[in-house]
């Protein structure tokens, strides 16, 4: 097969029905476009939602008047779980001091006590993917169960709206880029079919010639991957403008804007998704060629 | 060489064809001939696979029609060399690139094309006109692309239907001399035509068809 002729051929046509391509090559850079947009608040979002996980902690409160040893017993039993990252050991003086750092003016209130309170206890931190409800919540249940524990504490609403937070980014993710895939399939596919239909003569005479299926079919394949490929590029460079607009003259504003940041795996990805779509458009639009 | 075998071609209830049986021998040129609708074309088109035989079976060089698998029909049409009466031209390409598409089809190298096609429009005498396109040249110069598209990729087979049909006699005379040069060369050529005129006095064999049937087979 010349593949120099297939280039040739879809050049050529691009060019010939310039208008009919402009149109379709901006309608995929605008879906193209929203599909990066909501990329670029995803992955802010995402960035924003992955630091949420550090700061959740389980407390494990211990009982009292447990001795040195048991008490180091109890840290290398939990320090052995896969599922934490670390954990912190405050005893009974560090959690007064720290009450009372933290009531201030109002520190008062704690003159009355004859003795401390508070219980020593061991704060731990899970890895990401732990932090979920079900899993703080059996991790607290097995915790609970070792011996020398009082109590143990998580915030389950936390640990919900997180994993929650995550699930929904990924969902909505994912609905949106497949309706806008869908969408740019559709226009690539009518683009191709009007473009075949436009040229029915030229391709009955290329079969009687002798051409096979494969050189028919190369130049609408070449062709619907330009047109996905120049949305593509086009929205990038709308991606970009978005971005620099926001950055630059909304963060005046809003300064908060300055800490978005571009992920720059899109300059990559948009051509080539555009192109993928743009030959699954065209291999729908040229359906089974009979020769 | 072409052989037909018993084929029938019908379209709903009506025969178009009816137990076609005939021999163009390898490197013969024959005339097929008779009234319109009588069935040459449609006879034509059976050997290039445009249509299908309904029943039969049609021998072109080494493929048997009968027993060819989808896959294989561009190797056969690559065999045959095809002249329409309508032409069947590509307006936005040239002359050059009406004929070399036939090559470009078979994978041959630019340098090669350069070289072949120079050479077929050189044999039709129109390689003054390479580059114009179809719509620029008369009905005999658009022939004669055809022709230089046909034998271009040298085919074991050259069909020709009505190949004179929109021209005038002294251009319809140069043509078929045209036919004859080819087949010098060895080429095997069958010339559909109702023309009477192109055949007489040739001394070829001609296929007699009417009404579906292939009625007499006489010498020109």
């Amino acid at each position: 097969m010349s593949l120099s002729y297939s280039f040739k051929s879809a050049f050529q046509s691009l060019c010939r029905e310039k208008w009919i391509n402009i149109l379709s090559i901006f309608t995929v850079a605008s879906s193209l476009l929203i599909i990066t947009l909501t990329a670029f608040f995803l992955y802010n979002i995402e960035i924003i939602s992955n630091h949420l996980p550090e700061r959740f902690s389980i407390v494990a409160y211990l009982k009292d008047n447990l001795s040195q040893e048991e008490t180091q017993t109890i840290i290398d039993a939990l320090k052995k779980r896969g599922e934490i990252v670390n954990l912190k050991y405050i005893s009974k003086e560090d959690a007064i001091n720290e009450l009372q750092q933290a009531l201030k003016d109002t520190s008062y209130i704690l003159e009355g006590l004859s003795e401390n309170p508070l219980s020593s206890s061991i704060e731990i931190r899970l890895k990401k993917d732990f932090v979920t409800s079900s899993s703080a919540r059996q991790i607290s249940e097995e915790i609970k169960k070792i011996s020398g524990i009082d109590d143990v504490y998580y915030g389950e609403k936390i640990a919900e709206a997180i994993y929650l937070l995550k699930k929904s980014i990924q969902n909505i993710s994912i609905i949106i880029f497949l309706t806008i895939s869908t969408g740019v399939v559709f226009v690539t596919y009518s683009t191709v079919k009007i473009l075949f239909y436009r040229r029915k003569e030229e391709i009955e005479i290329i079969k009687l010639l002798g051409a096979t299926k494969g050189f028919i079919r190369m130049p609408f394949l070449i062709e619907g991957s330009a047109i996905g490929f120049f949305g593509g590029v086009l929205g990038i460079i709308g991606a970009l403008l978005f971005y620099f607009a926001i950055t630059y003259r909304l963060s005046m504003v809003i300064p908060m804007l300055k800490t978005l940041v571009f992920p720059l795996e899109i300059l990559v990805l948009l051509p080539v998704t555009g192109i993928l779509l743009g030959i699954i458009g065209s291999v729908i639009a040229l359906g089974r060629l009979r020769l | 060489m072409i052989a037909f075998q018993n084929v029938s071609k019908f379209y709903e209830n009506q025969t178009v064809l009816k137990n076609i049986t005939f021999t163009v021998r390898k490197g013969e040129m024959a005339f097929l001939t008779g009234p319109s609708g009588a069935g040459k074309s449609t006879l034509l088109k059976l050997m290039y696979l445009a249509e299908w035989p309904d029943e039969g079976d049609i021998v072109i060089g080494d493929h048997h029609l009968q027993s060819l698998r989808m896959p294989e029909i561009p190797m056969l049409r690559r065999n045959i060399g095809v002249v329409f009466q309508d032409f069947k031209l590509i307006n936005n390409l040239t002359v050059f690139g009406n004929v070399a598409l036939a090559l470009r089809i078979r994978g041959v190298s630019e340098k090669e094309i350069k070289n072949l096609v120079s050479e077929a429009l050189k044999k039709v005498h129109l390689r003054h006109l390479s580059d114009s396109h179809p719509r620029s040249l008369s009905g005999g110069e658009q022939q004669r692309v055809v022709i230089a598209r046909a034998i271009v990729a040298e085919p074991v087979v050259i069909l020709a239907d009505e190949p004179t049909g929109n021209l005038d006699p002294n251009t319809s005379a140069d043509i078929i001399r045209l036919f004859e040069e080819i087949n010098l060369q060895g080429t095997t050529i069958l010339i559909a035509t109702h023309n009477r005129e192109l055949f007489r006095n040739t001394g070829r064999r001609v296929l007699k068809l009417d009404g579906g049937n292939l009625v007499a087979e006489e010498v020109g």
